[in-house]
């Protein structure tokens, strides 16, 4: 990455993110505050992934789940304590410390295990709390759980929310700015490469990779607090829904994972993709075209789009 | 400071190493020689914790070691290479060294401060030019130097060194010795190294020992072992002493 000054970096970090929060003030309509919340929402879901599956390689197909733990945590807790609007969006915070601990009992074992089995592993995972929560009545089974939306305009209620999944998924991308160039960062890249030396090299990998693992479900809890907030109705096909594991997965290693833009880019641009082809294309040609792309991208970039700005550069990866 | 009492592990039915007995001392330059396959790897993994023994123990400055994980071992200062050459090929040369600055012995955690550390040795093993380059683009014989580097990073009390000289010719294995006494004199670390080269072994050691098949079966100044019928016998075959 090119590396600009920090301060001029940042103040530019804060001019889009100040335009991006001014936006749905503007009197856009709701379909495009929705269609920036949904971009959000990946770019943040991506983005945590990647300091998992990207910085330290265990590709994780289950983080869906953690998403899904955040929805109903939110729904259960405005259930148990009547929440108001703005005790819901904050209850996303501790969705995400409930996603974070369900990712520390998961990770214990299942760190252990490596590549393949690891992603396997995950998967499981996921369909297990799916199927959980599914037969839990309390939960809403397989009726679901409806939320009481905020008594405001349906323009307002979307653009509190949006400036919500904006903050989570700022705070996201700035948790992977401070990976990306920290100890703990470097850390999790050698892991990446070869677990064994990166062990003999002094670096606790057990410890390290736990911690990812549990910062990566931590904002995905919270977007899924926010989501649910979002939807009014949740219901486990849709917030552990496994195309959105596998989209999670494909998005990040499109952008190109163990970077800090990687996953900000793939997310975009396949969140847009998607949106334009379901909107102007028949729904299976729509798929045919964005398979292909993808097919296309690995074939001819197999580190992501990221790998294009690295060979114009010719350096090394940061 | 290193002292390993009947250590023992077997792959399956294959005994690597039969009840081995070694101590290193502090400040020393210590060879461990035998012919190919006869268990010289497998006992630089056991001390490092990538293998667990069988049986036997393993202490470090009066501590037992065996058992524990490889990063706590490393932590203690255990630094080690890698015979069959094993680099982060995704980072550059400087950043596989800085890693190690940032998570070894010393107290450097930033990434500045690493990368200038990593640089200087860097420049101590020869490789200064091409600390910006990926692996891939480098020949073996830098590959061990940037074996050599790496351990060195994380700043260990004795360093594991698995036949750094291999693949070098007459010149280089000159400068690679002056660079293995530089080890021990500038930096204060103990070393034990696996070598073929006997030049080097010859040139460096005080003290060599030789396994074969599993058992050590000779120990002390390098002179007497290489006289020794034994060794020669492991090394040549049965048949070959007294004719
Ligand atoms: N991971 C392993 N699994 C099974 N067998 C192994 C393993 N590692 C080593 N061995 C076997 O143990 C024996 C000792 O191997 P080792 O690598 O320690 O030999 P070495 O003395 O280092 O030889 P070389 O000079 O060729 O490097 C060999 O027979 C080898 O095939
Ligand atoms: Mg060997």
């Amino acid at each position: 990455m090119p590396s600009w000054p920090r301060s001029s970096l940042f103040a530019g970090a804060m001019i889009v993110l100040l335009a991006l929060a001014i936006f749905p003030w503007l009197g856009a309509p709701v379909y495009f505050v929705s269609l920036l919340f949904t971009v959000f929402m990946y770019v943040c879901l991506a983005t945590s992934w990647n300091l998992i599956g990207g910085y330290a390689g265990y590709l994780s197909f289950g983080h869906v789940a953690f998403f899904g733990i955040g929805a109903y945590t939110t729904a259960l807790l405005v259930k148990g304590f009547h929440l108001s609007a703005l005790e819901t969006i904050l209850s996303s915070v501790p969705a995400g410390f409930v996603a974070m601990l369900v990712a520390l009992l998961v990770g214990y074992p299942c760190l252990r295990l490596r590549g393949p089995y690891f992603a396997v592993v995950t998967l499981c995972f996921a369909f297990v709390m799916d199927l959980l929560i599914k037969n839990l009545n309390f939960l809403g089974g397989p009726e679901g759980l409806w939320l009481k939306s905020m008594d405001l305009p349906i323009q307002t209620v979307r653009a509190i929310l949006f400036e919500a999944m904006l903050g989570v998924t700022a705070l996201s991308i700035a948790v992977a700015y401070w990976t990306d160039r920290s100890k703990f960062g470097a850390g999790l890249r050698a892991i990446r490469e070869d677990e064994e030396v990166a062990q003999t090299m002094a670096i606790n990998a057990p410890k390290l990779k736990m911690q990812a693992f549990a910062l990566s479900a931590f904002f995905p809890g919270m977007a899924g607090g926010i989501y649910a907030y979002y939807l009014t109705y949740i219901h486990t096909d849709v917030v552990f829904d496994m195309m959105i594991s596998i989209l999670i997965v494909l998005m990040a290693l499109f952008g190109g994972g163990g970077t800090l833009l990687g996953p900000i880019i793939g997310a975009v641009l396949l969140t847009l993709i998607n949106e334009g082809l379901s909107t102007f294309v028949k729904a299976e040609l729509a798929r045919i075209i964005y398979g292909s792309l993808f097919v296309g991208v690995i074939i001819f970039l197999p580190n992501g789009i990221m790998e294009f700005f690295r060979r114009t550069q010719g350096e090394s990866p940061h | 400071m290193l002292e390993g009492e009947k250590v023992t592990k077997h792959f399956g039915g294959l005994v690597a190493l039969s009840e081995i007995d070694f101590e290193i001392n502090r400040g020393e330059i210590v060879g461990l020689i035998g012919p190919n396959g006869s268990g010289k790897t497998t006992l630089f993994n056991v001390i490092s914790g990538l293998y667990k023994p069988e049986s036997g123990q393993i202490r470090f400055e009066g501590t037992l070691i065996n058992g524990l994980p490889p990063y706590r071992i490393a932590q203690m200062g255990i630094g080690r290479t890698f015979q069959i050459v094993r680099p982060l090929m995704d980072l550059s040369l400087i950043q596989n060294v800085a890693i190690g600055v940032m998570y070894g012995r010393d107290d450097i955690n930033t990434l500045p401060h690493a990368l200038e550390r990593a640089s200087e040795l860097l420049r101590f093993v020869g490789l200064e030019s091409k600390a910006y380059l990926l692996p891939g683009k480098l020949a073996l014989e830098d590959l061990k130097r940037l074996e050599i580097a790496r351990a060195l990073a994380s700043k260990p009390e004795i360093i594991l060194l698995d036949e750094v000289f291999a693949g070098l010719n007459q010149k280089e294995i000159e400068a690679a010795i002056a660079l293995t006494f530089h080890i021990r004199d500038r930096f204060g670390i103990t070393v034990f190294m696996i070598e073929h080269v006997m030049k080097a072994i010859m040139e460096t050691c005080s003290r060599i020992m030789v396994l074969h098949h599993g058992e050590k079966i000779a120990e002390g100044e390098p002179q007497a072992v290489a006289n020794d019928p034994r060794v020669i016998q492991a090394y040549l075959g049965a048949g070959y002493v007294g004719r």
